[in-house]
């Protein structure tokens, strides 16, 4: 495994559409194949630990299943493990990290969180930092607007900083994830109005300003033969004529949610199907089989 | 007593001893709407509400017709007994206001202003959101216009994220860090080089070795600018902390139907009674939908339409049964005195003061 073969997906959209049901069925679909994977969750707080039920994700990656393993990465854990890595001398480590004022500094400093995360996950493909030994990273990344902001850190800074390695670092990073053909963007998105419309800004924001053209991920899709013409044809009782509005709703807004959606982004969207399982593993898979 | 004036009591109830309203919530759960309905209520039960929000993708000022409205406008198209004002905070212009008052002079203005990591990154500074959110809580509250202010908070991935925020902020500004970079003596030169502490020296150099020359000077420069801000940073935390646990603030969590959004809700729940704050309700958002899930009573049809919306039918059934049993669970678990709401699902989504009237209806039917 190297790191110019090395995949690395990011799964984004709005709040609450699922991307960590898709992150984690597309990072099982690559394990499936035989791929060493590592699903990666971003931030402080582990969504997958109360999704799979497990006791505790960190930093460094624990198996989650064959070929897939899950970690958990921030700010500062990222910039630490890079520190040590690129310092070698351990004590020279000690001496920045538990010097309090620069534990804190490391926390607070403007966008050094941010590179540090997006630089522990290009690691590899740069050649820079403790390698990433995986044929696949898959990250379950923040929401719209976080999102937009973690992209934009390397470009910012190095705009504001020239010279030097922060400078020279945050270009390569921005090369990495807009130039190479190493990494994957996929927007998750529901067949509802608001993720429809957030999710054909993000495309086009894509587009414009980082040259990326993302995959679009429809989920929650109800899959039907019926039309919605079907259902006016049906005489029902009052009480059942609620579910079965809801349910033409439901119909027409996937049929105009995809026509927009492909009109808009030049390809048509992947469907996942609604599941009404809670059993995570069983809709994970469910969520890959309708992935493939 | 008339249908009317019983709903106005009923709704009034509902904001007994409560000033400022607090709406919490992970991404995706509906907040922004849920805090907009809330303000309809309190508007109808004849209060002068305030909703506050910071929204990015000004959703709520499209839903409240108040777009490009840049300061606290009146909701067009209302007759309550109250009024119902709401205003989308501009994130930076708060802030960059904020950072002109708090600065001893022009100069110190024109140098942050001039600083490229300012520059780049003010509106993305770890807490800076939140802090705008409270500065403008805190400034409404302070004029006295309002009965009840309800404050939407910023999107973050965790609910818990809005209570950590400004403690992040304070880190920034704290004394500690600004010292490290500071001259010891104005007019010299050599940051690095003048230190005394030897072991900050050290560090210094090390983070230096990571970065570059170039990053220091400007993360230096950066911190002795904001270092001026800070005893007024510090003011203003302690009155933010004074408001958030005051007996009339109270915090609402918005959460939605799904089995790891509700146990991230216990724990959050569990967190915020132990430091002080007020939780007095839980939304639960986007719940059962207003059908009725018992039977489905098809007189006529064609046969395979029938057959494919009962199965469907029975997806769905066992979708929220499932549900329901998790809403139990949670509902055991939660601190005694919080009240839980279940807010039924719309078929429509939400797109204007009539769909929040409906939301006000449905909350109130729930209470």
């Amino acid at each position: 495994m190297t790191g110019q073969t090395q995949e690395i997906h990011f799964v984004t959209g709005k709040g609450g559409v699922g991307k960590s049901l898709i992150a984690a069925a597309l990072a099982l679909s690559k394990a499936e194949l035989g791929l060493k994977t590592l699903l990666v969750e971003l931030g402080e707080l582990s969504y997958y630990s109360h999704f799979f039920h497990l006791p505790s994700v960190g930093y460094n990656p624990m198996p989650l299943s064959k070929d897939l393993d899950l970690a958990l990465w921030n700010g500062s854990e990222s910039l630490k493990e890079y520190a040590r890595h690129l310092l070698k001398v351990e004590a020279l480590y000690h001496l920045f990290f538990e010097n309090q004022v620069s534990r804190s500094l490391v926390n607070v400093a403007p966008a050094l969180p941010e590179l540090a995360i997006l630089g522990k996950i290009t690691s590899s493909a740069r050649k820079q930092g403790p390698p990433v030994p995986y044929d696949v990273i898959v990250v379950d990344a923040f929401a719209t607007g976080h999102f937009l902001s973690l992209l934009r850190g390397p470009r910012g800074m190095a705009e504001a900083i020239r010279i030097g390695a922060m400078g020279e670092q945050s270009r390569k990073i921005d090369e990495i994830l807009f130039k190479s053909p190493l990494c994957h963007f996929h927007i998750v998105c529901l067949p509802e109005e608001l993720p429809i419309q957030e999710t054909l800004e993000l495309h086009k924001q894509l587009r414009t300003e980082f040259g990326v053209e993302a995959r679009i991920i429809l989920n929650r899709v109800v899959k039907t033969n019926l039309r919605a013409e079907d259902l006016k044809t049906l005489t029902v009782e009052a009480e059942s004529s609620a579910f079965i509005e809801f349910l033409e709703v439901q119909i027409e807004r996937t049929r105009s949610g995809l026509r927009k959606l492909t009109e808009a982004c030049g390809h048509s969207p992947k469907q996942i199907s609604f599941f009404s399982q809670t059993d995570p593993w069983a809709l994970t898979k469910s969520a890959m089989e309708d992935l493939k | 007593m008339s249908p009317r004036s019983e709903e106005r009591t009923k709704s009034n109830s509902f904001f007994t001893d409560c000033k400022i309203l607090i709406c919490v919530g992970g991404g995706g759960v509906g907040k922004t709407t849920m805090a907009a309905a809330l303000g309809v209520l309190a508007a109808q039960s004849g209060l002068k509400a305030l909703v506050l929000t910071i929204d990015p993708s000004l959703r709520l000022a499209q839903i409240l017709g108040i777009e490009g409205c840049s300061d606290i406008s009146l909701v067009p198209g209302q007759s309550y007994p109250g009024t119902l004002k709401a205003s989308v905070v501009n994130h930076k212009a708060v802030f960059d206001s904020f950072v002109r008052r708090a600065s001893t002079s022009p100069e110190v203005v024109d140098r942050i202003q001039n600083n490229r990591l300012y520059q780049q990154l003010s509106t993305t500074l770890s807490g800076s959101q939140e802090f705008t959110a409270l500065e403008s809580l805190y400034q409404s509250h302070t004029s006295g216009l309002y009965d009840l202010i309800i404050l939407d908070t910023p999107p973050a991935q965790h609910a818990i994220d809005f209570l950590q925020a400004p403690q992040k902020l304070a880190a920034l500004f704290s004394e500690g860090v600004a010292k490290w970079f500071r001259k010891p003596e104005a007019g010299r030169t050599g940051i690095v080089a003048k230190l005394l502490n030897s072991g900050t020296r050290q560090a210094l150099k090390i983070l230096e070795m990571l970065t570059g020359a170039d990053f220091i000077r400007e993360l230096s420069d950066f911190f002795m600018i904001i270092e001026n801000w800070q005893s007024k940073l510090h003011d203003r935390t302690v009155e933010f902390q004074r408001l958030l646990v005051s007996p009339t603030t109270h915090f609402a969590l918005v959460t939605s139907f799904e089995e790891a959004k509700l146990s991230e809700a216990q724990v959050f729940s569990q967190e915020i009674t132990k430091s002080g704050y007020h939780l007095k309700r839980v939304f639960l958002n986007r719940a059962f939908p207003n059908w009725h899930l018992d039977a489905l009573q098809i007189k006529a049809g064609n046969e395979k339409v029938v057959t494919e919306i009962k199965r469907l039918f029975f997806e769905w059934k066992l979708f929220y049964d499932l549900r329901q049993k998790l809403f139990e669970l949670f509902s055991q678990k939660l601190p005694s005195g919080v009240q839980t709401y279940r807010v039924a699902e719309f078929i429509m989504p939400i797109s204007d003061l009539n769909g929040l009237e409906k939301m006000a209806l449905r909350i109130q039917e729930d209470s």
